[in-house]
């Protein structure tokens, strides 16, 4: 009994341990005082009743949480994140996958072609998003005069000034900042791929399509799940882009809970009901996280 | 006959439409980015400019004073890329080769907030930033901006001190050497290129973060570029030409730095079978 409390206390308290704690020190006391603690806060503000200036003015228990709850846009808000963020993955996805399966091909100047994938994703999302405003101006835009130029669609719509088209508006944004993620991702990890599995399943007949389903996508069955909780994530995070473009407008029809968290906040001054949206949203994103931390740990120490 | 080389016939002109739709915002900007006000605003729109008005490049950094934003842009991310390694480097010692209790519930506790969004914290960083006196300070976005990142760019960094063989160091503590010796001398030297990447990566997060800077930043000579440029929106007068040409501007940094480590990064974001 004596000898392991000893080797306890010999584990948490030897000289490298104490080094370790001390490198570890000021990050540990930045994100407690910047991260953790302003996670704590969040749950505490959900439980009170605030004022415009943010103040807690009475301790209210769950009757927030109720009150958001039972409110309609709350609902259609997480309705909303669920479709931007189901749909938004889908189609990155997608893309994705056939541009890697594109750059994957061997041709001159595919170095290059990859090299012009990736710009919507190296881009600065704010100013990108900028530009896209300018795109689907309705008047003035060029996106919509080449759409009636070529004949391609001769009567577009204002995009960013309807409900629907202002959703599908923001997503596409929202997808094309996503989509060079996953085709780095699929491409490296096809490339990992040894090419002799293809070459021996070429000689057995099995080419094309039936060497992309038998090979290709189960080498790739790991990097599929881990890419997708992370673009989940961050699709689910997207602030900048509808902030941005439409401040969750025209009539709320772009408000999912990530917006609403700030817009409830700082534009309405009902910091309760933003704390609220906060704490369900870092439940829901914490699950995510989970999973992808579990994911990623399990395959580094296997 | 290699299995890829058939459909190269396909891959190409398929690739080629694909750019042009994913690109498209960028031939906008360059279209738009010298044009004169006239051209810009034309009904119907069109591509090539009737002239090429190169003054727009003086207007930017004259009368839209591009350059104290990028100043201030570069101030944040400079700041912020320093104290993010100066935090990032000895926390990824500690977890890569030291044996603590707790280690592993470090590791674990890195992956998961490394995605943690601010916008959930923002109500109450407000408050908390507000009540240290940085509100409309450049400490605040440097503090913020060094911290949400801290956490990958620990775990990357952790990545890179783990290839570097045991041995390498253990002769070195043989010969005398502290601990805190071997790790400035004979790791930091070697994991250079990690820390390269590491510090790009936290200089790009600053340079494109929108929220702090558009929640904790008032006066107009210290908003950084994203920040600006959304100013820069007005409901009737937005000059196109102008914003356009400052985020071509803007974005040139950022996208030659990512160039530098889009391998390593993938990598890193995706774990073990992508090697960077």
């Amino acid at each position: 009994m004596a000898a392991t409390t000893l080797s306890l206390k010999q584990r948490l308290w030897n000289p490298e341990a104490r080094l370790a704690y001390a490198l570890l020190a000021p990050t540990i006391v930045f994100l407690a005082f910047f991260m953790f603690y302003p996670i704590i806060y969040v749950f505490v503000m959900s439980l009170y009743r605030t004022n415009q200036l943010s103040e807690l003015t009475k301790f209210v228990g769950l009757a927030n949480f109720v009150d958001r709850l039972t409110d309609h846009e709350f609902w259609m808000a997480a309705m909303r994140s669920v479709i931007w963020t189901a749909c938004g993955v889908g189609v990155k996805f997608l893309f994705g996958m056939v541009i890697a399966v594109l750059l994957n091909v061997k041709y001159r100047g595919r170095k290059a072609a990859r090299l012009l994938f990736i710009i919507p994703w190296a881009s600065s999302v704010p100013i990108s998003t900028l530009l896209w405003q300018w795109v689907y101006h309705p008047e003035f835009g060029l996106l919509n005069h080449t759409l009636k130029a070529t004949g391609l669609w001769t009567n577009p719509p204002a995009w960013l000034g309807y409900p629907t088209s202002a959703f599908v508006a923001c997503m596409w944004v929202d997808i094309w900042i996503g989509i060079p993620f996953f085709a780095l991702v699929f491409l490296a990890g096809m490339q990992a791929i040894p090419q002799e599995l293809y070459e021996s399943a070429h000689m057995d007949g099995a080419g094309g399509w039936r060497g992309y389903f038998s090979i290709t996508l189960p080498g790739l069955r790991d990097l599929i799940l881990i890419s997708t909780l992370l673009s989940a994530i961050w699709t689910f995070n997207d602030f900048n882009v509808i902030f941005i473009l439409t401040r969750g407008g025209p009539a709320l029809s772009t408000n999912i809970l990530i917006t609403s968290v700030y817009m409830n906040g700082f534009i309405d001054l009902r910091f309760d009901w933003a704390a609220v949206q906060a704490v369900v949203t870092f439940f829901v994103l914490t699950i995510v996280s989970v999973i992808y931390a579990q994911f990623y740990f399990r395959r580094e120490t296997d | 006959m290699r299995w890829e080389n058939r459909p190269r016939f396909i891959a190409i002109p398929l690739t080629v439409i694909i750019l042009l739709l994913l690109l498209f915002p960028f031939f906008v900007m360059v279209s738009t980015m010298l044009k004169s006000g006239q051209d810009v605003y034309s009904s119907p729109p069109f591509w090539i400019p009737t002239h090429i008005e190169w003054s727009n490049f003086v207007m930017v950094w004259t009368q839209y004073r591009l350059a104290t934003y990028f100043l201030a842009s570069l101030i944040i991310a400079v700041g912020a890329t320093l104290l993010n390694t100066a935090l990032c480097v000895p926390a990824a010692y500690a977890v890569a080769r030291l044996r603590f209790v707790g280690r592993k519930f470090a590791l674990y506790l890195l992956l998961m907030i490394e995605m943690f969004s601010p916008v959930i914290v923002i109500i109450s960083l407000f408050k908390i930033v507000a009540q240290i006196g940085l509100l409309d300070s450049y400490a605040a976005l440097i503090i913020l901006d060094a911290l949400f990142t801290v956490a990958f760019n620990t775990w990357m960094m952790n990545g890179y001190f783990r290839t570097i063989p045991k041995d390498i160091e253990e002769a070195a503590l043989i010969d005398g050497c502290t601990r805190v010796q071997t790790m400035t001398r004979i790791m930091l030297p070697i994991a250079v290129p990690g820390l390269v990447t590491v510090m790009i990566y936290a200089f790009i997060f600053s340079w494109n973060e929108f929220l702090f800077a558009l929640s904790f930043i008032s006066s107009k000579d210290k908003m950084p570029l994203t920040i600006a440029l959304y100013n820069f929106v007005g409901r009737w007068t937005t000059q196109w030409q102008y914003l356009t040409l400052a985020a071509f501007l803007a974005i040139i940094p950022v996208l030659v730095l990512f160039y530098l480590i889009e391998k390593r990064l993938v990598a890193g974001l995706a774990g073990g079978a992508v090697k960077g």
